[in-house]
């Protein structure tokens, strides 16, 4: 579903961000994507979601290769930045048609989708109310809506738990878990190791740019926990 | 006053680099925020001269100097209220910065006093750009010799720095119930644009009748004076700057009162103001009905047009040429008479076409939507960058919500003017193909400019569509077109009839075509930079 071949990113001033990366997300997998901040994690998401540009390496969704054809990249894909933004001269309602429509989604589907997760995110009450009246929490989850209404071949979430409440975690965890078993991927970036360590088939830790470790997770972490195995791969234990 | 200082001058730091884009270093960020404010000082001490040698012509004559500044006075402070209230909300009360810095161990009042300062600064610059070619005007045009003493100027530069406290005092005070009715009154920014429209009402009922005014000016200017009782404070300023010390010292009173009044009434309040005009709670009461669909770029349309019209400061700032176009059109319709009149009395060789289609272009310079729009997307660029849509759509939206709006004007106005003025149909023909090709460079110039020098970071929209380099090059450089179409209109009419209206054509086109196809080769990958 997604792969990522040799990729690289030097930002202007000559920092390497990434250096030389590869890795293969495969229909039905979530893959958990982790290391310590100002690793690269980020710089990956953004480049494979089609937002950042990258001059080395290539990345293909879904068959789409992202530098070549990105509206054919973007059209399978839903990305949802750490702390998203959204429009806030809008409203709720106003943003989730805003999406579908770029999207293409029809009316029938998008009406029912809305209602399923606006209901089970408990959000279907507040649509009405403009985006700039909204907590962190309510914008969070009114993005996570957006993106499971697109019904993507491929989910790029960067830190997806951060700001949400126990019970709307629970409840994205179930969607992720249906998602796959659609035959959708989710690609994602996390620092809660624990949630990564028991929702992730395969899990891949990056240090500096480089990619240190990843395979299925319960090879990665064998005997011991995520959390040891991280802190020893990072030098810290 | 150490802390106060410092907060001074992160607002004043913020508000000069605010003009620039987001790239460069520090160094090259001042150099061309400073050239912005150079380029608007100009406009403004070029556009108050203007009206006081107009004024000051017929009063001087009847040593009634005094009038020039109560109405310069008058047009600063409504002008530094109608450019900084909106300000108000987002610096003093919407900055982004309010929790870290409501956080510090600094005093609410001392940190909404360094706010409120930044406005300050920004009245102001205003105010010296209206006061001052007053008062050059009066030194040179005078017959009683009162603005030849260096007294005269030490009285005027007390004015100057007075009035900008009255005025950001009522600034403040308005700012503040803008961000309220913002903040609890669900249509908003329906509420603010309705009082903006009968401000700007306001304001072009003044400016139609102005000529009429200066004219009877002269016949009865003491009448005129006594009947603007209701602006004490203003007459004591003109009478101070003319020589009474105690009218200036009672004029710097009701500013400086005000003032304190205000920083420090609102201080003691300032965190809870802050908190309750952010806190805007969502209703929990809407039932979700059967949506409908529509295509990608009605989306896109649809969500500039939400921006535009749902965003006062925006529709103010950029859609004000537009507004002034369709009041002068139909303006020009309805009073068609009195018109024909007076162009009667400046005679019959005057070059009308030219003319309209000048001032058809000054208004189209200042519709700066789509300079913006790019700035404006910041934070949320994201979303367009991750949907599936290309650059180059995206970028030919914004520039076509530009010409949406911009050519039903012109053409509405175009035709108005030409009835109005007795074009011929070749002439208003000529009229309605240079502005529209106008229109064409406009947009298209907008956009680039506003991808070559993007806003990304800035702390609200206010900094975008007043203050962003983008905005001041799409207005001013399109004014500067204006001037080399009339210099080549001119030109042209040395040579042949047909090759006065030419030639502009020929530089209207070559710009159109010039953005546009930079748009379409370099667009979509500076789009893909920022």
């Amino acid at each position: 579903m997604l792969r990522i071949e040799h990729y690289s990113k030097t930002y202007p001033g000559g920092k390497k961000a990434v250096d030389d990366l590869t890795l293969h997300v495969r229909p039905g997998e979530i893959y958990g994507f982790i290391g310590h901040n100002g690793a690269g994690k980020t710089t990956t998401l953004r480049a494979c979601a089609g937002v950042m540009d990258f001059t080395e390496g290539t990345i293909t969704i879904d068959g789409h290769d992202v530098k070549k054809d990105p509206v054919g990249a973007k059209r399978v894909t839903a990305f949802l930045p750490d702390n998203p933004d959204l429009y806030e001269f809008m409203k709720g309602i106003d943003y989730l048609n805003f999406i579908a429509d770029l999207y293409d989604i029809p009316a029938d589907q998008r009406t029912k989708d809305i209602a399923k997760y606006g209901d089970a995110f408990e959000l279907t009450g507040n649509l009405g109310s403009p985006i700039g009246s909204y907590s962190h929490g309510m914008r969070q989850k009114l993005a996570l809506i957006s993106a499971f209404i697109r019904r993507p071949r491929l989910l790029i979430l960067d830190e997806p738990f951060v700001g949400l409440d126990p019970s709307a975690s629970h409840i994205m965890k179930g969607y992720l878990a249906d998602l796959c078993r659609g035959g959708s991927a989710v690609f994602f970036s996390t620092h809660v190791l624990e949630v990564a360590e028991k929702l992730c088939h395969q899990i891949a830790i990056i240090k500096d740019g480089r990619l240190v470790k990843c395979g299925p997770t319960e090879q990665l972490v064998g005997d011991s926990s995520l959390e040891d195995v991280f802190l020893e791969l990072e030098g810290d234990k | 006053m150490k802390k106060f200082f410092a907060l001074l001058k992160v607002s004043v730091k913020s508000m000069l680099l605010s003009s620039t884009n987001s790239r460069g270093n520090s160094r090259k960020k001042a150099a061309t925020g400073a050239g912005a404010m150079v380029l608007i000082a100009f406009l403004g001490l070029y556009m108050s001269g203007f009206y006081s040698f107009m004024l000051m012509e017929v009063l001087a004559p009847i040593h009634m100097e005094s009038l020039v500044f109560i109405f310069m006075g008058i047009g600063a402070l409504a002008g530094g209220l109608l450019f900084t209230t909106f300000a108000v909300k987002g610096v003093v009360f919407g900055g982004k910065d309010n929790d870290l810095l409501l956080s510090m161990p600094v005093g609410s009042t001392m940190l909404m006093a360094s706010r409120v300062s930044a406005i300050y600064l920004e009245n102001l610059l205003f105010s010296f750009f209206v006061l001052a070619p007053a008062g050059a005007v009066c030194a040179f045009m005078t017959q009683s010799g009162v603005g030849h003493s260096l007294l005269f100027w030490a009285r005027l530069i007390i004015a100057v720095f007075a009035l900008p406290l009255l005025d950001t005092a009522l600034s403040v005070l308005f700012g503040a119930l803008v961000a309220f009715l913002s903040a609890k009154v669900s249509r908003g920014a329906l509420g603010q644009n309705i009082v903006m429209a009968l401000y700007m009402a306001a304001v072009f009922w003044f400016a139609f009748n102005l000529n009429g005014m200066i004219e009877g000016l002269a016949a009865n200017a003491m009448g005129v004076k006594e009947s603007l009782s209701w602006a004490a404070p203003m007459l004591w300023m003109a009478d101070g700057i003319l020589g009474d010390w105690g009218l200036l010292l009672a004029f710097a009173a009701c500013c400086i009162v005000p003032f304190a009044l205000v920083v420090f009434g609102l201080g003691k309040v300032y965190r809870q103001a802050v908190t309750a005009f952010a806190a805007r709670s969502a209703r929990n009461d809407y039932k979700l009905s059967a949506q409908s669909a529509s295509g990608q770029k009605k989306a896109l349309l649809a969500k500039e047009a939400k921006r535009f019209f749902g965003t006062p400061m925006y529709f103010w700032n950029s859609g004000i040429g537009l507004i002034m176009l369709l009041a002068a059109g139909v303006a020009a319709l309805v009073m068609q008479r009195e018109l024909r009149m007076y162009l009667g009395l400046l005679g019959d060789a005057l070059p009308l076409m030219p003319m309209a289609a000048l001032v058809m272009g000054f208004c189209l310079s200042m519709c700066a939507i789509a300079a913006p729009s790019i700035s404006l997307e910041g934070k949320y660029l994201w979303i367009l960058r991750e949907a599936p849509v290309g650059e180059s759509a995206l970028i030919w939206i914004k520039t076509g919500f530009q010409l949406l709006l911009s050519v039903p004007c012109t053409v509405v106005a175009g035709v108005c003017l030409a009835v109005a003025l007795g074009l011929s149909p070749a002439e208003g023909g000529l009229l309605l193909l240079a502005t529209v090709l106008f229109d064409l460079a406009h947009a298209a110039f907008g956009m680039l400019v506003g991808l070559a020098f993007p806003k990304l970071d800035a702390v609200n929209e206010t900094v975008v569509v007043k203050q962003s380099l983008a905005v001041c090059l799409g207005m001013f450089v399109p004014m500067a077109v204006l001037g080399l179409c009339a210099l080549l209109y001119w030109l042209g009419g040395m040579l042949s009839a047909w090759a006065a209206p030419a030639l502009p054509l020929v530089l209207l086109s070559v710009m159109a075509a010039a953005c546009a196809l930079i748009l379409v080769k370099k667009g979509p990958a500076m789009l893909r930079a920022l």
